[in-house]
């Protein structure tokens, strides 16, 4: 499902991002991505989504090589793969189920289409009766949700979450998880990037790590180990 | 899909416009001040065009023939000035009408009369009025008279020269042109800057949403039409209001041109007969907004 070879990213300023990264996940895997600040996961989730381009290597999502894409390719592309971040970027004047209608609406659906998918959604991460609350009104586990539910309105094939539970307690930290092992189950690919030593050894999924810009280590079944 | 976008892309463009009231309205105040001021120059140089066309139509050049100046010698001459290409027209005054227009023009004075009834005959000669196509070219057309063999039969000739008024006229005219053309430069620049401005403060309050907009997928034309038609908003309305005022205006003062100049000259006529002007005005107002739009977009919108 994503596939890069030899993939190295240096900024204008000579900061390394990435080194020769070479790495394959295959369609419906489960992966996290651990690594201190500043080892390259954030630079790599920017790849992913065409956010930065890389400066040597290929890059393929599900098949499609999104090394060099086309600057009107990218709203194709960032609506193939969802993205969850840490800090939401939810948009305060909207209501939740706005929120999530917003995503469907800068691709041109028809509000039928929008009346139908967003309560489905709300109903997979049970967020239904906060439809019209305002983000400010949300706690930072239901934000996150609502996320959740606004990166799978195109249905992706792949969800890159980056650091999402990075401002959440144990107990929403384990209802995020929960709803990404079942959007997983469903067959979509989720590379997570994460600090949370807790939740990677209890995924007992596979685990890469990254420092200073290159994978030191890619366990199929592995713990968190730095 | 299209028809969907276009209703979003509409409903953005009008909540940029709203969010920006105060900048929205600066931005189109500015645009009916330059369209006001170029206007002003419009009306200016149809007024002068107008009025030099005036004068020029009240100069002539006459030439008074002897009354010993046979009908066919003053034929000969009309045959000869004709072959002037700067000769418009030739009106000939007969003898028998240059004794009437005299009389009639001076019925109320005795003396006159008397004294021209103590005359035996017609002392007046024929008369030959000469217009040309542009005042200097009399004094070309008129020294082609001055040959011996003329010089028997015309006894004189005259020629109001209105040409140094003409030329004041112009000057005056070009100047105060000059002027109002250098004021509607300076309202484009501001215009220009304003534009930029509103787009770009525009851009910088949303750029929360805009950001997300990129981040779920949105076009770069998804995001970027509704401060391109929040250009065609401003050009509308500005325009709009701009004719409007024009008008209105001129509803007012076209009754004082009119008296100035003559009545068949009236500035409401001529800019319904020329409204022409007014699309040029929409497109090139379009053409700026649109130009200091994309400049913003493509300082402050890099995907």
């Amino acid at each position: 499902m994503i596939t890069l070879k030899g993939v190295s990213k240096v900024y204008p300023d000579g900061t390394v991002g990435l080194k020769n990264i070479h790495l394959r996940i295959e369609p419906g895997e489960f992966a996290s991505m651990v690594g201190k600040s500043g080892s390259g996961k954030t630079t790599l989730a920017k790849l992913l989504i065409a956010e930065e381009h890389p400066s040597h290597g290929v890059i393929e999502v599900g098949g499609w090589d999104i090394t060099r894409i086309r600057q009107r390719d990218v709203p194709l592309l960032r609506r193939q793969i969802g993205v969850i971040f840490q800090d939401f970027k939810l948009l305060s004047s909207r209501t939740v189920f706005e929120n999530i209608a917003f995503a469907l609406q800068v691709a041109g659906a028809p509000p039928a289409h929008i009346r139908t998918v967003v309560p489905q959604l709300l109903e997979i991460v049970n967020l239904k009766e906060k439809a019209h609350k305002y983000p400010v009104q949300l706690s930072g586990g239901e934000a996150q949700r609502v996320v959740i539910a606004r990166a799978l309105v195109h249905r992706p094939k792949v969800i890159v979450a980056d650091e999402p539970t990075g401002n959440l307690d144990a107990i929403n930290t384990e209802e995020i998880m929960d709803i990404l092992r079942r959007i997983n189950k469903f067959g979509t690919t989720i590379l997570l990037i994460t600090h949370n030593r807790e939740i990677v050894n209890r995924l007992g999924k596979r685990v890469i790590v990254l420092e200073d810009g290159e994978v030191v280590s890619d366990v199929k079944h592995g713990k968190y180990r730095l | 899909m299209i028809f969907y976008s276009t209703v979003r892309i509409i409903k953005f463009a009008v909540q940029n416009i709203w969010r920006n009231l105060g900048l929205s309205f600066m931005t189109v105040t500015i645009l009916i001040v330059t369209l006001l001021s170029f206007n002003v120059f419009i009306a200016m140089s149809a007024m002068t065009r107008h009025a030099v066309e005036t004068v020029k139509d009240k100069i002539d050049a006459s030439v008074y023939f002897a009354p010993a100046a046979a009908d066919a010698q003053v034929q000969e001459v009309q045959e000869f000035l004709r072959t002037f290409p700067e000769v418009k027209e030739l009106t000939l005054k007969t003898r028998d009408e240059a004794l009437a227009q005299f009389r009639e023009k001076h019925k109320n004075n005795p003396d006159v009369m008397a004294s021209l009834d103590e005359l035996e005959g017609n002392p007046f000669g024929p008369t030959l009025v000469i217009t040309t196509h542009e005042p200097g070219q009399y004094e070309t057309v008129l020294k082609a008279l001055t040959t011996p063999d003329l010089q028997k039969i015309i006894e004189g000739k005259t020629f109001d020269n209105n040409e140094g008024f003409i030329q004041r006229l112009q000057l005056i005219t070009r100047r105060v042109e000059q002027f109002v053309l250098g004021i509607t430069a300076l309202f484009l620049l501001i215009a220009f800057l304003i534009i930029f401005n509103t787009i770009r403060v525009a851009i910088y309050t949303q750029r929360e949403e805009i950001s997300i907009k990129k981040l779920v997928g949105a076009t770069n034309w998804f995001i970027r039409a509704p401060f391109l038609l929040d250009g065609v908003a401003y050009t509308l309305v500005s325009v709009g209001v701009a004719v409007a005022l024009v008008f209105g205006i001129l509803g007012f003062v076209d009754e004082y041109i009119q008296a100035v100049f003559t009545a068949s000259f009236s500035l409401i006529a001529y800019f319904r007969a020329n409204s022409l002007i007014f699309v040029y005005e929409i497109a090139a107002v379009l053409f700026l907004t649109w130009l200091s739009s994309a400049l913003a977009m493509r300082k402050y919108l890099r995907a």
